[in-house]
């Protein structure tokens, strides 16, 4: 029974002093709970100098005493075994070439020679890049958008050379507001309607190594770019003049067509497509309608209500200077026509044909027509009248001139002034019966001549 | 009978352990991705071929070194590193520093990713040769050129041969 009670008393002393020893985690690693105060954190830079690397070292608690202490590190390494950092304020730096990139390798605190605290770590998956740095931003007016190019020494190195670069860009009115972009290129676009327009923006860069074999952290942000967008939007809105010039255009393409489309038949097409005109329809436009039920035509059949005198001034003179030595008038002659288109015969025919023995109409008038045929029957090509007592051979012939003339106000006049008939007119053409002509006038009536000149000047 | 089971229960067990580092291989490729090769020692290799063919003009002799070893299937892993070890030799050159750093690079990566049991480590391995006492300093300075520009086209295949079983091994584990 002693003995028992002494077994367990020794054993229970035995588990007592081994559960209180210390010193031992879990890892391995010799840490206790003063040496937490050590802990430590590395970052790496390749390349920094042509092929040498740098690698720093700085203790996550800042207030601790670093008063000699020493960081060093061992494994992967070429040729040599460890290397001893050099101490800079309160980091501790390597740089050196003799980084195998290859393995892990074993960073360790060392207090006069003494293993501090270790932690294992891998080079190439600490790697810190470069700071990104000329930082630029164009702006394209025709495409609306804005440039962002940037430069980074990776581009020139053999080792760390795919990145992720992140563009940061923010409205300088709006803190912690800020737009986010990775990209793998240095160049990026940004659209300008999805910035505000007349604002001043700031941007900057970072970077961090592409997860393929080198990890790392992010760099430090490039200096920052400040640019302003400009003012009007451009997208949506355009150039007012150019707007005015556009409306102006369009209404007046408008206001062109409508016109054309009024004007056509009356003004554009006769211009155009001139038609052919008719003598007939054109005389009957010229002449006026003076009253209602007036039959306006130059059928031949609708003059037959009205006398008609032919006068052949060549003939008739010959006849009436027969006439006058020879009761028997003589044929017209053909000329008559020619003497028709000679000109009136001023008051020297009255007295030419003082001489004459009137051969007196019964009353008629070879211009009195029907009523209806006022303005036709006024107005018919008499031949000349001879003189009776022949003595105009070349002379003006007695003619009948009657002025057609029948402005807008003579319309509605009944008949025109009458022949100034003389009592000594002379039948010169006994062609047709009921034809009565005209012969000679007296010598003191004005002659009246009708010419085609009249037919235009009706109105 | 008791006789003739002990002596195959105790005999022929010893005769293959003995048996079997000889027939297996000592080595053990780590890094079977890639990455480390592609970003590290074939950045060196480049490096140093392209320092190499500024400097000399190989003939196609080929060393024995080669005729002896070979990247043969089952072998790569021997044979690099044996041409790893041999690349440390080249140390002892008149060579400038980056140019040594890169080769301590590829000989001490190749070694590192094999991760091969020493063997043969007393061996001495063979000198690349020095340059014997002639008669005069003339001769002496043409045989040490000569020496050199043999070395480097040593090196320059050995480099070549051990780019090439890389590739090899790296195909291999992307096929299976």
């Amino acid at each position: 029974m002693t003995l028992l009670s002494t077994a367990l008393g020794m054993l229970f002393y035995l588990l007592q002093a081994v559960s209180g020893e210390s010193g031992y985690a879990e890892n391995g690693d010799f840490d206790d709970a003063e040496l937490d105060d050590y802990s430590f954190s590395c970052y790496s830079q390749l390349e920094v100098d042509g092929l040498q690397h740098l690698l720093t070292c700085t203790f996550d608690d800042s207030d601790i005493n670093s008063t000699n202490l020493e960081f060093e590190i061992c494994g992967a390494l070429l040729d040599v075994d460890c290397l001893n950092f050099n101490k800079l304020q309160e980091r501790y730096f390597l740089k050196t070439k003799k980084f195998l990139l290859i393995g892990d390798s074993k960073i360790c605190v060392k207090l006069e020679k003494k293993n501090l605290t270790c932690r294992k770590m891998n080079i190439v998956k600490i790697v810190k890049p470069e700071a990104p740095f000329d930082v630029r931003v164009v702006y394209r007016e025709g495409a609306n958008d804005f440039v962002v190019t940037f430069n980074t020494s990776h581009l020139q190195k053999k080792y760390v050379k795919v990145l992720i670069h992140e563009v940061a860009y923010r409205q300088e009115k709006n803190e912690n507001n800020w737009m986010r972009v990775n990209l793998t290129s240095t160049k990026l676009t940004l659209l300008q309607r999805k910035l505000q327009p007349n604002a001043m923006y700031e941007i900057k860069v970072r970077s961090i190594p592409y997860a393929n074999y080198f990890e790392g952290f992010w760099s430090e942000w490039s200096p920052s770019f400040h640019f302003r967008t400009p003012e009007t939007n451009g997208t949506g809105e355009t150039d007012p003049v150019l707007l005015t010039i556009s409306i102006l255009s369009f209404f007046s393409v408008a206001l062109m067509v409508t016109l054309a489309c009024v004007l056509w038949k009356k003004r554009i097409k006769p211009v155009v497509w001139p038609s052919l005109p008719d003598h007939k329809k054109t005389l009957e436009q010229l002449c006026k309608k003076p009253k209602k039920n007036l039959n306006v035509s130059f059928n031949p059949e609708s003059f037959l209500d009205c006398q008609i005198h032919k006068v052949d001034g060549i003939q008739a003179r010959d006849e009436a200077e027969g006439f006058l030595q020879d009761p028997l008038p003589p044929e017209l002659e053909e000329s008559e026509k020619q003497r028709l288109r000679g000109g009136m015969q001023g008051p020297s025919w009255p007295s030419e044909q003082a001489g004459l023995t009137p051969k007196i109409f019964r009353g008629e008038s070879p211009f009195r027509c029907l009523a209806g045929n006022a303005s036709v029957c006024d107005a018919p090509a008499l031949p000349s009248s001879r003189s009776p007592n022949g003595r105009e051979g070349g002379k003006a012939r007695p003619l009948v001139y009657q002025d057609l003339l029948l402005g807008p106000g003579t319309i509605n006049s009944s008949l025109p002034p009458p022949f100034p008939f003389q009592p000594g007119i002379l039948t010169l053409n006994p062609v047709a019966q009921g034809q009565p002509i005209l012969t000679s006038l007296g010598s003191s009536q004005e002659e009246a001549y009708v010419t085609m000149s009249s037919f235009y000047q009706n109105q | 009978m008791f006789h003739v089971s002990f002596r195959y229960i105790f005999g022929i067990p010893p005769l293959i352990l003995v048996l079997l580092p000889v027939a297996s291989s000592d080595c053990d490729i780590n890094g079977k991705d890639g990455g480390a090769y592609q970003n590290v020692l074939m950045v060196s290799i480049d490096h140093l071929d392209n320092m190499i063919n500024f400097d000399s003009n190989c003939l196609n002799n080929e060393p024995n070194f080669f005729k002896k070893h070979s990247c043969d299937d089952n072998k790569e892993a021997s044979f690099l590193n044996r041409a790893a070890r041999r690349l440390k030799q080249f140390l002892k050159m008149n060579i400038s520093d980056d140019f040594k750093i890169h080769l301590s690079t590829v000989s001490q990566g190749t070694l590192t990713l094999l991760n091969c049991t020493s063997k043969g480590k007393g061996r001495k391995p063979p000198s690349l040769g020095e340059a014997q006492p002639t008669k005069n300093l003339e001769e002496n300075r043409y045989l040490k050129e000569q020496k050199k520009q043999n070395d480097l086209c040593f090196l320059k295949i050995l480099l070549q041969k051990i780019k090439t079983c890389w590739n090899k091994i790296l195909r291999g584990i992307t096929e299976h």
